[in-house]
């Protein structure tokens, strides 16, 4: 009774601090405006302290959340709903963002941790614009804090107190799925760094090699995390949902892709601010958008509007305050834009037509196409069904049709761009470097529809602009370590660590390009050929699909801590491999769902279902035939591999020093790159 | 639990063959999963027939089986459900009415935005270089010393 009434009060505690948290926020906001005001500049630091504050009373809410959902505290609605006694203790305390209440919590916590970090690190490097920086992100925790606390608080108690909560979702216990939302918010979150430095920026005039750096580096970090959640995501809908893919196109996922392809833009064109000072105001509207859109994702997921336009309104409090502080945000934020974007002027102009910023330029269109056609694709049914009643659906062949050819051009470019000099390329030599690499690319394209003649068109394009890239990147380094060699008669060994250590940031960024290549191959492989093959199999029946042949060998049961299961076990008779799918019953939910069991090679998965009967129980079929779906998924480790390359290059990037940390030694360099 | 553990290996050791049997597909499977592929599950969430386990797509499925055994057409079927559910059901947008919209905006979109960009870089070009600003005393020394390690 004791620790009861002791848990009681932590909760208490941690609803209490959630509400000290929104004062101080919004302090951390008011501050740089009253300072201006009262004409106090001291009391803008009051935002610097606020900033702490505001984070260790959020963490203290966040912990007695935890508490709650460890110490199985029904007496809170939130914990009642998505967790009981039986669920294993890493899924109690993952079921805090297992719903729509302590998502949120999950999103504000990371904002104040952000906030904490640009504090510690603004206050030598850029003190005098800290405050504003920091005001800004206090107003997203009001915004974000008001919708918890009033409209969707986790803190909200329960009477009677139930004896046992509901359950988290049976699909979400997979630690795909504990790990998917956080990055994926961390990623969205992170963009309000950028965000804030581009506010401050616009309204204190700020405008240094500094704030470039600082763009660049958090937009990078964001877009990192971005990309392991939607990877995550992926591979989570693959091993998971059971029906042999990663990647559905459904509005979920293409709000958190909004984010990373006008993210991925920003990449690229921030560094054209940094190399060539050019595109300022632009780089400015992206980072503004790429955050909207973060926040349009979340809201998207959040609101409930997308399982259908009338979820919205069965709770209108939530959905309109939504909808206002969207707007809110938007029209603050491009307003303060066309106000005073004008003083964000670029100070060089394009030397040729011809030159990495034109390329990065072309870049940008086509992600800012891409982007506009998936909001267009997701918002358009949801805005046609909420004005006119009519409805239409959306679907995976409209976004492959209209998506893959943007991207096959995107490609193209990845593939010429980094070979390209800034300011102005010489066209002879340009065509003598491209000429090997496009040799080996078309040759890859054209085996590959000769020899498999049925399929898509996109297949072989894909595969030969996929070739052309990675051995322009091989290629090009190769070159750059020989002339090194040439000149300076080092090792080999020695020239290519030099060259490469010596440039982190571009090799860094070719490495992502790489990944980037090796996940384009792995698209082909798994979309365009896949097998699959439904059949209904008793113990000892073989099948073949794709050359390999699986023997069914029959099932046993098997008890997990709050679920029970029936186990298959399939073996590959080319390998003597076994699989074993399962399906499972949770004694909670009682909807029996399944487990996908899968051999896994660099060249090819075997993804075995374990179906649900046509008629019998959902352990023991009728007739003793088991509905039996196997897919052959070739290269999707390319998908998760090339995923790692990714993250495995930004890191590399992002320890290499910033352009703006030793002025000193920028002539010596200049000297070494006209030569 | 331990007794329904024992009835189903039981059961497993009369379902097994003496000799293990070669199974297949219906080809009849196939064809239905390429029609449900493009059919939307109407009681799901953003979910093709093909893939739901819902009552409606079993039953969904059930019908485009028998349609097909009768010797109808992909296409008869397909409107055989359009005409049930409305537009609504066909996962690619149809291009006419309400649909035509999400077809043509992105390549409109690519044209607006293609434009801009090209305009943008036209009036941008500036194709002389400005001439450097002259190096300070410090630098050019910096610079011959610089060029003499290089061994220039």
């Amino acid at each position: 009774m004791f620790t009861d009434s002791l848990s009681i009060n932590f909760i208490e505690l941690g609803h209490f601090a959630a509400y000290l948290a929104f004062m101080v926020a919004l302090i951390q906001g008011m501050a740089p405006i009253l300072a201006q005001t009262l004409r106090i500049p001291r009391l803008a630091q009051l935002s610097v302290n606020a900033s702490v504050a505001v984070f260790v009373l959020t963490t203290v809410g966040g912990l007695a959340l935890v508490h709650a959902f460890v110490t199985s505290n029904f007496s809170v609605q939130y914990v009642a709903a998505n967790s009981n006694t039986l669920l294993p203790l890493f899924y109690k305390i993952a079921a805090l963002w297992g719903g729509h209440e302590g998502s949120l919590y999950l999103w504000v916590w990371i904002l104040t941790l952000y906030t904490l970090i640009v504090s510690w690190h603004g206050r030598k490097q850029y003190p005098e614009h800290l405050p504003v920086i920091l005001a800004v992100q206090g107003w997203l925790m009001v915004g974000f804090f008001g919708l918890i606390l009033f409209l969707s608080n986790p803190f909200e108690r329960l009477f009677p107190i139930p004896a046992d909560g509901n359950d988290l979702n049976p699909l979400l216990q997979d630690p795909g799925m504990v790990f998917h939302p956080p990055m994926l918010y961390l990623g969205y979150v992170g963009f309000s760094v950028p965000f804030a430095f581009a506010m401050t920026a616009l309204i204190t005039r700020w405008r240094s090699e500094l704030w470039t750096g600082l763009i660049r580096r958090w937009t990078l970090i964001a877009w990192g995390f971005l990309t392991t959640g939607i990877l995550l995501g992926g591979w989570w809908a693959y091993y998971e949902l059971g029906w042999g893919g990663y990647w559905a196109w459904d509005p979920v996922e293409n709000a958190s892709f909004m984010p990373w392809l006008l993210g991925t833009a920003l990449v690229h064109s921030i560094t054209v601010q940094d190399r060539r000072r050019m595109l300022h105001a632009w780089n400015i509207f992206l980072v503004i958008s790429t955050f909207s859109l973060s926040l349009l994702g979340t809201f998207l997921v959040r609101s409930g509007v997308l399982s259908s336009v009338h979820a919205f309104a069965v709770d209108p409090g939530r959905g309109t305050y939504i909808l206002v502080f969207m707007t809110l945000v938007l029209t603050v934020s491009f307003g303060i834009f066309m106000a005073r974007g004008r003083y964000q002027q670029a100070e060089e102009t394009i030397t040729s037509l011809l030159s990495r910023e034109s390329l990065f330029v072309w870049n940008n269109v086509l992600f800012l196409v891409a982007c506009a056609s998936v909001l267009l694709g997701t918002l358009y049914p949801l805005a046609l069904d909420a004005l006119s009643g009519q409805k239409i659906t959306v679907g995976p062949p409209y976004f492959n049709t209209v998506m893959v050819p943007i991207f096959l051009v995107v490609m193209l470019l990845m593939a010429v761009g980094p070979l390209v000099p800034w300011r102005k390329a010489n066209p002879e030599r340009l065509r003598a470097r491209l000429l090997l690499p496009l040799l080996i690319g078309v040759t890859a394209a054209v085996v590959m529809s000769v020899f498999l003649q049925s399929v898509h068109w996109t297949g072989p394009v894909a595969v030969g602009l996929a070739l052309f890239a990675a051995a322009n990147l091989l290629t090009d380094l190769l070159r750059t370590v020989r002339q090194r060699r040439a000149q300076l008669k080092e090792s080999l060994g020695r020239a290519l660590g030099r060259t490469v250590l010596g440039n982190r940031r571009h090799y860094g960024g070719m490495l992502v390009h790489f990944g980037i290549v090796i996940i384009a191959l792995g698209l082909v492989g798994s979309g365009l050929f896949r097998s699959e093959l439904m059949v209904a199999m008793a113990p000892g029946d073989v099948m073949d699909i794709a050359g390999e042949h699986l023997r069914f060998e029959g099932v046993s049961s098997r008890q997990g801590q709050n679920y029970e299961a029936v186990q298959g076990r399939f073996t590959l008779l080319n390998s003597g491999r076994t699989v074993a799918p399962e399906r499972r019953r949770y004694l909670r939910q009682q909807m029996p769902t399944t487990e996908i069991g899968i051999d896994s090679t660099i060249l090819r998965d075997v993804y075995v279902v374990l179906s649900e009967a046509a008629e019998g129980d959902w352990n023991v079929p009728a007739g003793g035939k088991w509905a039996v779906h196997v897919y052959v998924n070739p290269l999707v480790r390319f998908i998760w591999s090339g995923g790692v390359i990714i993250l495995l290059g930004l890191f590399f990037s992002l320890g290499g020093r910033q352009a703006d940390r030793k002025p000193q030694e920028k002539p010596v360099r200049a000297v070494v790159a006209t030569k | 639990m331990n007794i329904m553990r024992r009835l189903l290996f039981l059961f497993v050791f009369l379902a097994m063959p003496v000799f293990a049997t070669q199974v297949d597909e219906d080809p009849m499977d196939r064809q239905v999963q390429d029609i449900a592929k493009d059919l939307r599950c109407a009681v799901c969430q953003n979910q093709p027939v093909a893939e739901s386990n819902s009552e409606l797509a079993h039953d969904m499925r059930k019908l485009i089986r028998e349609q097909l055994q009768a010797g109808k057409s992909r296409e008869e079927i397909m409107n055989y459900f359009v005409e049930r559910y409305g537009d609504y059901i066909l996962l690619n947008p149809p291009s006419r009415g309400a649909g035509t919209v999400v077809w043509l905006a992105p390549v409109g979109i690519l044209l607006l935005v293609g434009i801009s960009g090209y305009l943008f870089l036209r009036n941008r070009v500036r194709p002389t270089m400005p001439l450097p600003p002259k190096l300070s005393k410090e630098d050019a020394e910096r610079v011959r010393v610089a060029r003499k390690e290089a061994g220039q």
